[in-house]
């Protein structure tokens, strides 16, 4: 009476959404802050050359 | 401020968004390191220590991953439902974003709920799936947090969104003394109550310590998740602010 591919396939499947908890959040957490540091970059840019404009 | 009784001043606090990161960025590891290690003892236990059953063999190991899963299902149900009711009724930002956090780790566990109950099914009932009240109940319950995600996302006001979803969540509750008494009201394959927090289980005590490590471990896991999850939403909704830019590493 051993079930033993059954029982691997629910704790596999256990594992496997878990692991998706875990990460997908930390992926979300890491393209918002990607996105900030990106948008002050441009506006860093952007500064820097109306500065630059001014000057001439 | 300063005659403030400490907890409520705690929870003023903890509504500022900053404050908030700062808390489940330090507090969310500790979560999951335990509720990994607990899980860990539980499956252990679960599949190597405690002895077959002389009915159903090795596959009522499945019970230790299927039973919490469950009970996290509807806990983090009544979890999103209260936290929702708590933002439209007092207009708390983080109560909304902590009650969106709760639907898809809810929805995690229904589908673990569902899966490992399939795969326990086949070889117990001779079949995958049957529309039985526990298990369509449970259907139901997932279709549930698919709503609230997918309407949390649809509406582009982050504030109006949440609080639309939040009012599902509270409809949605009526689901959940459903699912609990599917089982006695309707004629079900799924079988009845085995454990009970009140009174005597009629599941032999020597099987009960795994399970117990595995609901521990699920909950913290869910408040890991929870943490993480709120704190995603959180830096999202603040993305223009000064402190997510210290956040991000953005030099001044």
């Amino acid at each position: 009476m051993s079930y033993a591919g059954y029982v691997m396939a629910a704790y596999a499947v256990f594992a496997a959404v878990l692991l998706w908890d875990f990460v997908a959040p930390r992926i979300r957490i890491a393209q918002v802050l990607r996105a900030v540091r990106l948008l002050a970059r441009r506006d860093t840019a952007r500064a820097r050359s109306a500065a630059q404009e001014l000057k001439r | 401020m300063s005659n403030m009784n400490p907890v409520v001043r705690w929870f003023h606090q903890l509504g500022s968004p900053p404050y908030f990161d700062r808390f489940a960025a330090r507090w969310a590891p500790w979560a999951f390191g335990l509720g990994l290690l607990t899980m860990a003892v539980g499956a252990y236990l679960g599949l190597f220590v405690v002895p077959a059953d002389y009915q159903q063999g090795d596959s009522f190991r499945i019970l230790y991953i299927h039973v919490p899963s469950a009970w996290m299902s509807m806990a983090m149900f009544a979890l999103m439902a209260l936290y929702g009711a708590v933002a439209l009724i007092w207009r708390i930002k983080l109560c909304e974003i902590l009650a969106m956090a709760c639907a898809p780790i809810g929805a995690a566990f229904t589908v673990i709920t569902l899966a490992t109950g399939s795969i326990w099914g086949k070889p117990m009932w001779g079949t995958w799936w049957d529309w039985d009240p526990r298990l369509t109940s449970q259907l139901v319950l997932l279709f549930l947090y698919f709503g609230v995600i997918g309407l949390y996302a649809a509406i582009e006001d982050r504030r109006a969104a949440a609080r639309a979803a939040s009012l599902l969540a509270i409809v949605g509750v009526v689901m959940l003394p459903i699912i609990r008494y599917s089982v006695v009201w309707w004629n079900s394959l799924h079988q009845g109550q085995t454990i009970r927090v009140f009174g005597e289980s009629s599941m032999d005590a020597s099987m009960l310590p795994p399970l117990l490590w595995m609901v521990v471990g699920t909950k913290f896991w869910a408040i890991g998740s929870l943490l993480v999850r709120a704190r995603a939403d959180n830096l999202q909704r603040e993305a223009g602010k000064d402190w997510v830019r210290r956040v991000a590493g953005v030099p001044r």
